[in-house]
């Protein structure tokens, strides 16, 4: 940009931002990248990495705050998302309060080897505005944190499309996918609020 | 133009079925088939319904239900559970989740579109090839016994278990598209 302000902002300071902001919240991260930077900054009982089933990711956060009083974060990104706009509706449906979708956009699909993606050319927050979710786009770390922000204090789930440069990392989650889930489901069900 | 020999007699009792077995939450894409029992559970408030664009949206709804305590099922045809399947395989059996559906099964007996034949006849040996549970209903009486059993057994072992719902149950087109 002309003015100067950087064009990406750092997806894990952005993680390490929202982790402050709700730090008690559920976390639902995309297989590879976000889950992987995710594992490095906190790895929480409340953070369900996804291993597989790229493009489920963001039903699953609608099926957990659906049935939970829990704040649940969804940690996106664009490859996945664009395997699967049509489950914006599912969000509009809804339109649940305690629901955030936040899209890692670092236009490759990263875990496989940095291929392109298609978001380029793909305004996100465009279509997620036609299907009924309120979205956002940001471009730096300090914006991202301000429309997140923002998105837990309004009404109804809010989309941030947050541009990010690709990340190299070898961090990992600890144990295992069966674990994962119920590590998640155990620390709900012992919340005392729930 | 379209008949059908449908009798609905099932769909109370796969109604009651999903009640007794605890289920809340109802993700689901219809067919001409499973359409009325769609709408019965719409209409009762024991349910919440979730309307997914993709039948393989409806794995991660239910696997965040259950992660947050709450038992679900998917309501769809067997084209549509097809789309589902790398959605089972790479979430619900590696993460050892439980999954419960009830499928309008086509391709079988009565079928009339050659469109729904190669899933719809083969899918019960499509999900026993990738080790995934299922039973085929071909009687209305038996539709609330099978989905009760079935689902408690999704539950109680946390994996998949998927009820196919027969033509001579749900009824069929006898002609035209």
């Amino acid at each position: 940009m002309s003015d100067g302000t950087p064009k990406t902002a750092d997806q894990t300071a952005c993680t390490r931002r929202l982790l402050d902001v709700t730090p008690d919240a559920v976390l639902v991260s995309n297989l590879g990248v976000a889950s992987y930077v995710l594992a490095g900054v906190a790895d929480r009982e409340r953070n369900f990495y996804q291993w597989g089933s790229m493009g489920v990711t963001i039903p699953v956060g609608v099926g957990l705050a659906l049935v939970s009083d829990e704040h649940v974060t969804v940690l996106e990104g664009d490859g996945s998302l664009l395997m699967s706009l049509g489950e914006l509706t599912t969000v509009a449906q809804h339109n649940l309060d305690n629901l955030t979708v936040v899209v890692w956009d670092n236009e490759t699909y990263a875990t496989t080897g940095g291929q392109p993606t298609r978001s380029p050319a793909v305004d996100f927050v465009g279509v997620a505005e036609s299907c009924g979710v309120h979205a956002t786009e940001v471009h730096s770390t300090n914006a991202f944190e301000t429309a997140y922000r923002n998105a837990i204090a309004t009404d109804g789930t809010s989309m941030i499309v947050c541009r990010v440069d690709p990340v190299d990392t070898d961090d990992r989650p600890p144990i295992d996918y069966p674990t994962i889930a119920r590590r998640v489901r155990d620390a709900i069900a012992d919340d005392p609020d729930q | 133009m379209t008949s059908s020999n449908r009798t609905d007699r099932w769909i109370p009792d796969a109604v009651e079925a999903l009640k007794q077995a605890d289920v809340e939450v109802v993700a689901h894409l219809p067919d001409s088939k499973i359409g009325p029992l769609i709408e019965a559970v719409e209409s009762d408030s024991a349910f919440e319904t979730v309307q997914v664009a993709r039948e393989e949206a409806a794995i991660g709804v239910l696997t965040g239900a259950w992660v947050g305590g709450t038992r679900g099922a998917l309501l769809c045809q067997s084209s549509g559970l097809a789309n589902a399947i790398n959605a089972i395989g790479s979430l619900t059996l590696p993460a050892r989740t439980p999954f419960f559906a009830v499928v309008t099964r086509r391709g079988n007996l009565g079928e009339f579109n050659v469109a729904q034949v190669p899933v719809g006849y083969n899918i019960d040996r499509i999900l026993d090839d990738f080790g995934v549970r299922n039973d085929t209903v071909t009687e209305a009486d038996d539709v609330g016994h099978h989905i009760r059993l079935a689902a408690e057994s999704a539950f109680s072992t946390a994996t998949p278990y998927i009820i196919l719902l027969e033509q001579t149950v749900t009824g069929s087109k006898l002609e035209g598209l």
